[in-house]
């Protein structure tokens, strides 16, 4: 009797196993953010398109980054979405492949400036955000930059840490507002220095800022606007700013990985994710800021997104090149003059 | 219990086996990776550690809070150990029980819970301001003084748990015999006391030191990326720079500054005795 049984169950579970085998897999590697709302508008709507499975990894952008070069012969994921200097990175260390973009039905609907980022169509933008900074307008004005160092923000501010994808885009900010925009980000990295004790903290996580505004531990901080939502609930009064010197931002890109076992099923996602419907959805949930320039929206939702095509034309993106071979040296230098 | 010592070392092969590969193995390779420049053995990785200014800093601030916790908890859990044993056995057990509901409840909610506690509108700056001992809330958080906080609340039920162990093992006409023979309390603590509950102070000890040095969460939350110590620097030069070789050199030292400690506190209370 227990034979039996144990030979039937061994029976079932290969044939369920198998079964599994059948279905097409395509392996997706994303941000960590907003994953409930993602699954809801863009995975489970093209998993009953595909009649495939959309295998989701998260992670920040080094370690997928390392998985991606440690599995290079053999590569586990598809598609990817990165940070323009990742995409550059990847390029630059063989790990992806030129997108073919008369596969993409979508294409010509994107922005100019998301259509080929980093050159050779080795990515294509999906979506845009501006940083500027958020503050509490009943406590203090900012009309540049420089007001993060004013006197009355001392001790009520915070500032991201160069390791943050906001880093260096505030910093590059900084440097255009001191008159000194030099790619190594010298000067402006030596008045944080200087200032170090009146921030309070060199934040890692954008969600570590929702929190420290709440309790009013801070009333200022250079965040990107994708955070916007969770300020504009708050029931304290806070605004946007629209500094002299200009917001800056950033693109994040699809890349295709060399070697990718699903690519028809990659395009077909690319393709989906950059069409006017779910660019709209994911603009009317507040997630992502879309690239496609078809996409219309309320004033009221358009206003918490980096949204319309002057907006977009006006951010001030740091050069891909710049960040990529800087990095080092922009950490070397944080830690020594700012680290503590 | 076994009749033959082969059969009893062969039946803890396997577990043995695999605590080796499992365990054993990749921390050497971990540790190896260290002491590697280019295929070579070397201290390289170690020289240019300990010659950048930050890495000193962030190597002295963890020692001091790690010692600054362990002797405040040593303290106050002294303190608390000695009320709880002279309690009736039931009101001891309630005590223990509240002492010991921390330890289930997660550090990370823990940690965030003092957030809310010391941060500008949070209890602590509140009192003070109503108090007046202060006009403007101060600025506590991402300090070394909150993950002193942070430490010392999360591992103090462990010392007070090994001293109360300890003290219940001691006899306690012990007390009353040195205070008839005319000791003071200081000195009743520190020739009695102290020297017959040295064992739960070097368990107690070795716990909170070494989980001061190697909580994470805690100095994460607390301190931020402004006040690093060697944990949250280890994470940094692993997810940022994909440095594992400083990665290697920091688990090292931390390895290091264990057993030293627990030696030291070892070879302290063994002190004691021979006098």
């Amino acid at each position: 009797m227990k034979k039996i049984l144990l030979a039937s169950s061994t029976a079932l579970l290969l044939v369920a196993s198998s079964a599994q085998a059948q279905e097409r897999k395509l392996v997706i590697s994303v941000y960590g953010f907003a994953q409930d709302a993602f699954k809801t508008i863009l995975y489970d709507p093209f998993e009953a398109k595909c009649g495939c499975k959309v295998v989701v990894e998260t992670g920040n952008s080094v370690e997928r980054l390392a998985k991606l070069e440690a599995n290079k012969e053999n590569p586990v994921i598809d598609m990817a979405v990165v940070a323009t200097p990742d995409a550059l990175a990847a390029t630059r260390a063989n790990l992806i492949e030129p997108i073919d973009v008369s596969k993409l039905s979508n294409y010509e609907k994107l922005y100019d400036i998301a259509k080929d980022p980093i050159g050779g169509h080795m990515s294509v933008g999906y979506t845009f955000y501006a940083t500027s900074i958020v503050y509490r307008s009943d406590k203090v004005t900012i009309n540049s930059w420089n007001d993060l160092f004013s006197k009355e923000l001392a001790g009520h501010v915070a500032f991201p840490n160069v390791t943050t994808n906001q880093g260096p885009p505030t910093l590059y900010m900084i440097g255009k507002a001191m008159g000194k925009n030099t790619p190594d980000l010298k000067a402006p990295i030596e008045k944080v220095a200087e200032h170090k004790d009146d921030f309070v903290t060199f934040y890692v996580r954008s969600s570590q800022l929702t929190q420290l505004m709440q309790q009013e531990e801070i009333w200022a901080a250079p965040i990107g606007r994708f955070a916007w939502e969770g300020f504009a609930k708050m029931d304290l009064p806070i605004k946007w700013a629209t500094p002299k010197e200009g917001q800056t931002g950033g693109m994040n890109v699809m890349i295709l990985v060399k070697g990718a076992k699903n690519k028809d099923l990659a395009y077909q996602f690319m393709d989906f994710w950059l069409s006017t419907e779910i660019q709209t959805k994911l603009a009317e949930r507040l997630i992502d800021s879309p690239a496609n320039k078809e996409v219309k929206l309320p004033a009221a939702v358009a206003e918490n997104l980096t949204y319309g095509e002057d907006l977009v034309k006006s951010l001030d993106l740091q050069p891909a090149e710049a960040i990529l071979d800087n990095r080092e040296s922009w950490l070397s230098q944080w830690n020594a003059k700012v680290g503590q | 219990m076994f009749q033959n010592r082969a059969e009893s070392l062969a039946l803890t092969l396997p577990a043995a086996l695999f605590a080796a590969v499992v365990f054993i193995v990749p921390v050497l390779i971990l540790l190896s990776e260290g002491l590697r420049t280019g295929g070579s053995w070397s201290l390289a990785h170690y020289a240019s550690f300990f010659s950048t200014p930050l890495n000193l800093t962030v190597f002295i601030r963890t020692l001091k809070l790690g010692v600054l916790v362990t002797v405040a908890a040593a303290v106050i859990g002294y303190a608390a150990a000695l009320c709880i044993v002279n309690l009736s056995s039931r009101n001891r057990g309630r005590m223990v029980g509240l002492i010991v509901l921390p330890l289930m409840i997660s550090p990370v909610a823990r940690t965030y819970a003092w957030i809310v506690i010391l941060g500008r509108t949070g209890i602590v700056n509140q009192a003070l301001t109503s108090v007046g001992l202060t006009d403007a809330p101060l600025r506590i958080l991402f300090s070394e003084t909150a993950i002193f906080i942070g430490l010392l609340q999360l591992f103090m039920p462990l010392m007070i748990i090994s001293l109360v162990s300890a003290l219940e093992n001691m006899p306690r006409d012990a007390i009353s015999a040195a205070r008839v023979l005319g000791a003071n309390w200081l000195q009743v603590f520190w020739k009695v006391i102290l020297p017959l509950t040295k064992e739960g102070l070097v368990i107690g000890g070795t716990l909170v030191f070494t989980g001061s040095l190697t909580a994470y969460i805690t100095p994460a939350i607390l301190g931020g990326s402004k006040v690093l110590m060697l944990e949250t620097l280890l994470y940094q030069r692993v997810t940022i720079a994909n440095d594992f070789a400083s990665a290697s050199v920091i688990a090292m030292i931390l390895i290091v500054m264990s057993f030293s400690a627990n030696l030291l506190l070892k070879r302290l209370a063994t002190a004691r005795a021979k006098r």
